[in-house]
């Protein structure tokens, strides 16, 4: 009855096109008021809570922060660069750097979108120029865009670790091999398709030009080495990690890269200026410009950017929290998990019925929020089966990349439809082919848990007994 | 007629001696009172976390909870006496005090602020666990621990020179194993549970302070009971607790051996002369908080290690 | 003229909230890391500038349509139809805010009356708390304020900018300095 009243008010409220925090928040609030005798003080005191006392929420706006200021056309340009440099000269090789390029892109931002639009806007249309059928072209990009939550840091993973309590670090780790794994499938499986269809080569553009194009890229790639190194370096947690990279990634983009803020027209080094003029103008440039950035507008859009989604974020994983609340104290969960454990339901069987409700859900619904939904609901099930909490985190990951790529509501769809002006129906056509590679990739996933347990596995070893 | 419904919200796992006590408290009191009086248990922070559960209590939707009693200090400075660094031997000593006249009048503490304690609950004797091994105060010099939120505990670090982090237990793990904090103070119970001692090579057996409970209800909620379930409640929750501290004590022993046998880390043992050396850079902590705490009442627990 | 000095003056506040968080953080690690050392309150003040962030922000979300919903079904229907299931869901938000508010009163009022401070910072709880009664009276000025765009026809909902459009934007941006450059390059 409990159960029936707080999901239908749930969806009754989404239909009506109610933003999902309140409607998870308002159908949370009027069970409670309906069938328990908690007081409206008690609910309030507990939002307060759900936003003040879980110290890893908060690497979700810092994440955001530093993927805002480097979800740049810049940064894009230039990771491109140095992927076209590097694997350009394969056979299919501009479609390989591509997906390299949105790997790289992935491990500076939390999002699937930002990958597909900061990759594919310049990629799609070079492809087509370079005689790839466009339907080729947009079709890996949408595929390899949904990396950016795989690769870490990312931010559903957070989320992940929000509504579960599992270690945020532990997830990141665990997205990498499975991630370079992906890429490299989609890779593969470019290199088989371009050897049929005799698709071009690029021309080998010289060490020289590869070096000075990974130089160039280094500003942004360093990024995911500070993340992990300074995780598993021992000199932060996830959250400062995040805040760390938060202000690596302000200065990468301000005073190194200069893509934007106060620096934006000056130049590291004026034509003929010597090396100690060039010090010297630093010394008081870089100081200033900093300081300049507090009131500089490209600066605070950014910033004021990253606000806003992280404030959205956040307000739903709040109220997610109260919805997990009245679930956990209704013990919905813990009855569905004795359930199907008394009906001697195999772990594969589940994984197999859980792929299907995720991917059901991706359907219809944003990641961030399936996940605070579902994964209240999937964890204690999972945990009584025996399948491990990171293992089962990630396969949910791999369902909400699945998830993008899903009609009506898959964000990458539509923002390859958006760069590509073609409609949505023409992306998802030529998303599919590249789609069964990623179902492939998710049962590969899903039944051989070693693929992501391995480096976390590995990493507890080395520091647990070193 | 409906029974009265006593929420009981914890935080932790239904097999610890508090989890263990909450369900024996719930049987108790059903027997004792004919079920005119039901108990709900609530582990695992399901309702409320410990910063938050004793002001749900002030509101009236949890009745019964049993914060650790650090967790008091916004309450009262009196409770911060229980985590004064060497104040009790070993928790026959504690046991002796918290029976005393001294220490239930230290249950009302929280009197004024709508609170009432019912009685205390062990987890046990904190120990030191680092990264080196600590013999001597001065091996303590310039490393970071990770403490819960309390004055005392800062200062009990400060006085040793090393640097004193406040972390939420749940990240503890992790910033010990990548030795982003170099150590903690725990009790043997929670150092085998959270498998601290995997990450930390060395536990000195300090037993230099205590991690124990306060189980209170509200003032509220209490005078609505008639006299009978009251003294029903309270005998019900005297037994439970005999038995829980029984667990506790038990647990101790038990993860303390557990923790040497799997040779993950070397248990150090103080030498008397080592340990004087401990309660003599620690002591100065006493006086920085006699004030706030009563110096009488020091006095008196400090009293308690005589008999 | 007044109107966007306000506009000015809670962006800044929310940007002024996140900047705050993250130096706070960074500072510690900085502090642990090079000086051994750290902040004892640094923790709960970042907790709480975080919930300030959130509560206060979100009804700023509502007046630049950054809080997502499904809106698939929503707009399936004629623009009348949109705009009653709309004010429907506009009115239910604000029966939810009504809730919240009540309660939060009680909340705080209980706070004031006990009188209790913070853990780690010495200012009362129901001061630091209090922002969850100016969040949503906030919210509901803003949920008031969308009520009446959508009576009066010139919104439909809560316009939904989504993560895919503002990484369109992010697409525009490009395509404006030149698209393919680096094909170019490349070929
Ligand atoms: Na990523
Ligand atoms: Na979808």
């Amino acid at each position: 009855m409990t159960t029936a009243a707080l999901f239908l008010l749930l969806f009754g409220c989404m239909l009506l096109g109610m933003p999902i925090a309140i409607a998870l928040g308002f159908s949370s609030i009027v069970t409670i008021l309906l069938f328990s005798d908690d007081s409206l003080a008690s609910i309030a005191l507990k939002l307060f809570e759900a936003l003040s006392a879980h110290y890893t929420l908060l690497a979700i706006p810092f994440f955001i922060l530093s993927s805002q200021f480097l979800s740049t056309g810049g940064v894009a340009k230039r990771l491109i660069r140095f992927a076209v440099g590097a694997v350009g000269h394969i056979k299919g090789g501009l479609a390989m750097a591509s997906v390299l390029a949105c790997m790289l892109f992935a491990a500076v931002s939390g999002s699937s979108p930002a990958t597909v639009a900061a990759i594919g806007t310049i990629v799609i249309a070079g492809m087509v120029k370079s005689g790839y059928p466009k339907a080729f072209a947009s079709g890996v990009i949408t595929n390899a865009g949904t990396l950016g939550i795989l690769i870490p840091p990312s931010i559903v993973m957070l989320v992940y670790s929000a509504a579960t309590e599992v270690s945020a670090a532990k997830m990141f780790m665990a997205g990498f091999i499975p991630g370079l794994m992906m890429g490299g499938l989609l890779m593969v499986a470019i290199y088989i398709v371009a050897r049929i269809k005799r698709l071009p080569a690029q021309p080998w553009p010289g060490f020289r030009e590869v070096g000075a194009a990974a130089f160039s890229a280094s500003g942004g790639i360093l990024l995911i080495v500070i993340v992990l190194g300074s995780i598993y370096g021992g000199v932060a947690s996830p959250t400062e990690a995040a805040a760390v990279s938060a202000v690596y990634a302000f200065l990468v983009a301000v005073v190194g890269y200069r893509d934007m803020g106060p620096l934006k027209e000056t130049p590291w080094r004026r034509a003929g200026e010597r090396i100690g003029a060039l010090l010297l103008r630093h010394t008081w440039q870089v100081p200033l410009a900093i300081a300049q950035s507090v009131v500089h507008p490209e600066v605070r859009k950014t910033v004021l950017d990253a606000s806003k989604v992280s404030i959205m974020l956040l307000f739903i994983i709040a109220n997610a929290m109260l919805f997990a609340h009245v679930l956990t104290t209704e013990r919905i969960p813990h009855q569905i998990a004795e359930t199907i454990v008394s009906h001697g339901l195999e772990p594969w069987m589940f994984l197999i019925v859980m792929n299907l409700l995720l991917l059901a859900a991706g359907n219809f619904m944003e990641p961030s929020a399936i996940l605070l939904i579902m994964a209240p609901i999937l964890f204690p099930i999972a945990t009584q089966l025996g399948i491990d909490p990171i293992h089962l985190g990630i396969i949910m990951v791999v369902n909400m990349e699945i998830g993008m790529l899903t009609p009506p509501v898959g964000l990458n769809l539509f923002v390859t439809a958006g760069i590509t002006g073609e409609s949505i129906g023409w992306v998802i056509k030529a998303v599919l082919p590249w789609m069964l590679l990623l179902l492939l990739f998710l049962m590969l996933i899903t039944y051989i848990p070693s693929i992501s347990l391995f480096l976390p596995d590995y990493l507890d070893r080395l520091q647990g007994y070193g | 007629d409906e029974p009265t419904v006593i929420k009981f919200s914890h935080v932790v796992a239904e097999n610890t001696p508090k989890g263990l006590m909450a369900q024996r408290f719930q049987e108790l009191v059903a027997e004792k009172t004919d079920a005119e009086i039901e108990v709900e248990v609530y582990p695992n922070s399901q309702l409320f976390g410990d910063d938050k559960v004793l002001e749900a209590m002030l509101l009236g939707d949890v009745q019964m909870a049993a914060p650790a009693l650090s967790k008091f200090s916004r309450y009262t400075d009196v409770l911060a006496l229980y985590d004064l660094p060497f104040l009790f031997e070993d928790l026959d000593a504690v046991d002796r005090f918290q029976q005393s006249e001294e220490g239930q009048a230290m249950l009302n503490a929280v009197a004024d602020k709508g609170l009432i304690g019912l009685g205390y609950l062990h987890n046990g004797m904190k120990q030191l666990s680092a990264s080196k091994p600590l013999r001597v105060p001065e091996d303590a010099e310039g490393l970071k621990f990770r403490i819960m939120s309390s004055d005392v505990l800062e200062a009990q670090f400060e006085v040793l020179n090393a640097a004193p982090l406040k972390k939420p237990f749940s990240e503890v793990f992790t910033l010990l194993q990548t030795k982003a904090i170099d150590g903690q103070e725990n009790t043997w119970s929670n150092i085998y549970s959270k498998k601290f001692f995997e990450v930390q090579p060395y536990i000195t057996e300090s037993n230099h302070g205590l991690l124990d409970y306060m189980v209170v209800t509200s003032k509220e909620f209490w005078s609505r009971l008639t006299d009978e379930q009251r003294t029903e409640v309270k005998a019900a929750l005297d037994e439970a607790l005999a038995y829980g501290n029984q667990i506790a004590r038990d647990k101790a022993i038990e993860d303390k051996e557990k923790i040497a046998e799997s040779g993950r880390t070397e248990i150090i043992e103080l030498t008397p002369e080592q340990r004087a050396q401990w309660v003599e850079a620690m002591r100065p902590v006493w006086r920085q908080f006699e004030d706030d705490i009563g110096a009488e009442r020091i006095e008196a627990a400090y009293r308690s290690n005589d008999d | 003229m007044l109107r966007r000095l306000i506009d000015q003056a809670e962006e800044s506040v929310i940007s002024l909230l996140l900047v705050a968080m993250t130096l706070l953080v960074f500072y510690e690690v900085i502090l642990r890391f090079g000086f051994g050392t750290g902040l004892s309150w640094g923790q709960e003040a970042t907790l709480h500038l975080s919930a300030w962030f959130v509560l206060f922000g979100a009804s700023y979300g509502i007046k630049v349509g950054a809080h997502i919903g499904v809106d698939a079904f929503v707009r399936l229907l004629p623009p009348l139809g949109q705009r009653l299931i709309s004010a429907l869901a506009i009115l239910l938000s604000l029966v939810y805010c009504g809730l919240f508010l009540y309660g939060s009163w009680v909340y705080l009022a209980k706070m004031h009356l006990i009188g209790i401070e913070l853990e780690d910072i010495p200012i009362p709880a129901w001061l630091a708390h209090g922002i969850l009664l100016v969040g949503f009276a906030l919210l509901s000025l803003r949920l008031l304020g969308l009520l009446y765009r959508v009576a009066r026809g010139s919104a439909t909902g809560f316009q939904k900018a989504g993560e895919a459009e503002q990484s369109l934007r992010l697409a525009d941006e490009l395509k404006r300095d030149e698209v393919g450059s680096n094909a170019e390059r490349a070929s």
